[in-house]
């Protein structure tokens, strides 16, 4: 014990800097796992007010694109009103008032947040915001913009909150091509912030260039058609039963500012599905 | 010596901040990103012992990886760039009594000494980071640029930083950059 102890002592720097490495090491190589871990993210209290009192600041940098992108989402919003009136009317008339229902977006709520530090230049991504469990917000939300889809709420802390990105190699969300039953999987290949793909897509459906993908619903995450982006290019994957789409993603990441977060009236519901399934 | 520590404190405390408010979220060309806060490392003084440079090596790279959510690789570089500090320098600097004498810098080692000294340690800490940070699909070519451009960037930035401290100690003059 004493050799051990003057071993140690005699060579306490070596020691100290395995000691520091593996702990390192733990830190990079331990599992996804660490909602325990708070305070090692950039939702915990110092960092978040430190990255609040900057967004103070840099928050101002992009307002005039965002007010143009905001004037031109309200003016398509407008036209889709009158249109929708127009065609509520119309089926009101066709059928009788009271036997209509309409698929609606009733039940969600959505939770408007500030963005406090984003990233888009890393292999992952994450995005923190200022709103956390004291706003409501629980891990696993959806979390868009006023363009499209962003990313999915991953460690929550009472007053801030850490995003995982679309341009995250941890990010996986099934969508799928507008007005068609033809979906797969959002994934990001980590080269351009402005360009996602959709993978496993069936190969032997033709899609257009230009058509809009969206979101499919199949989970709580989001609701189905949260648009996400426009399809600018395919090809074939190297096994041959699927194809993978390259989609210039609507959602400007370089300048995100204010984004809403969605919590689904079925969260619950599922949740206690998905446990009771993990406890069989 | 009060003095020193003092001004050790400050010194990381600006470049910690300044590091993750500013300088962590710019990546030129999305190649090069500045590690300012390594500065505060490579100006230690060479008489603090080997272990508490590596334990404050460590938590300053532990502060940026809470910040911008990459735990531990930022940790890892720093403490493997504040391991390596004496080694190389023993590599620049034939006599002892130059190393162990105060914080290394320009005045003290020269400055073609300090400059290689610099940029062998920036070059270690970028060679670590991105070595770890490269997943799956960050392609070779790409993650040698991020090394080669950042620690380029990074040395530019760690000798501005020095010009500009080194004047206001030694004379008057009004710094240029």
């Amino acid at each position: 014990m004493r050799n051990l102890l003057n071993f140690l002592i005699k060579y306490s720097s070596w020691s100290v800097f395995i000691i520091l490495t593996v702990l390192c090491l733990f830190l990079i190589y331990k599992d996804n796992s660490y909602q325990r871990y708070v305070f090692l993210t950039s939702a915990n209290g110092l960092s978040a007010s430190v990255y609040k009192t900057t967004s103070n600041v840099t928050g101002y940098f992009n307002l005039r694109e965002i007010n143009d992108d905001l004037n031109e989402r309200q003016a398509a919003l407008e036209t889709e009103l009158v249109s929708l009136r127009k065609s509520l009317e119309t089926a009101k008339e066709l059928l009788g008032a009271d036997s209509i229902k309409l698929p609606s977006l009733s039940g969600y709520k959505f939770i408007t947040a500030h963005v406090i530090n984003n990233s888009i230049n890393r292999p992952n991504n994450y995005i923190t915001i200022e709103k956390g469990s004291a706003d409501g917000i629980e891990p696993q939300m959806g979390v868009i913009d006023r363009n499209g889809i962003v990313g999915i709420v991953d460690v929550v802390s009472d007053h801030a909150a850490r995003v995982i990105s679309l341009l995250n190699s941890d990010f996986k969300l099934s969508c799928k091509v507008k007005n068609t039953s033809h979906f797969g999987a959002l994934i990001w290949d980590g080269k351009s912030p402005e360009y996602a793909i959709l993978s496993e897509m069936p190969s032997h459906v033709r899609f257009v260039r230009g058509d809009t993908v969206v979101t499919s619903g199949y989970s709580a995450v989001f609701p189905p058609d949260i648009p996400v982006g426009i399809i600018d290019n395919g090809w074939r994957d190297p096994d041959g039963n699927f194809s993978s789409l390259k989609i210039k993603v609507f959602t400007d990441f370089s300048t995100l500012s204010t984004v809403k977060v969605i919590s689904s009236p079925l969260r619950k519901e599922l949740k206690q599905l998905e446990e009771q399934n993990s406890d069989e | 010596m009060a003095k020193t520590v003092l001004n050790i404190i400050v010194t990381f405390l600006i470049l910690l901040i300044l590091q993750v408010t500013v300088f962590s979220h710019i990546c030129l060309f999305n190649v090069a990103v500045p590690f300012v806060f390594l500065y505060a490392i490579l100006r230690l003084p060479m008489s603090l012992a080997p272990s508490w440079v590596m334990i404050i090596g460590f938590f300053s790279g532990l502060f940026i990886d809470i910040f911008t959510d990459t735990p531990g690789m930022n940790a890892l570089a720093s403490t493997i760039l504040s391991a390596l500090r004496r080694p190389v320098l023993k590599m620049y600097v034939n006599r002892d009594d130059d190393i162990t004498s105060d914080a290394p810098s320009a005045k003290s080692l020269g400055g073609f000494t300090y400059a290689k000294y610099a940029f062998t340690l920036i070059l270690a800490y970028c060679l670590v980071l991105f070595i770890i940070e490269a997943s799956s699909f960050t392609g070779f070519s790409l993650t040698m640029m991020r090394i080669v451009f950042s620690t380029i960037l990074s040395f530019a930035l760690v000798l501005g930083i020095d010009s500009i401290t080194g004047e206001r100690q030694n004379d008057k003059k009004t710094p240029s950059l």
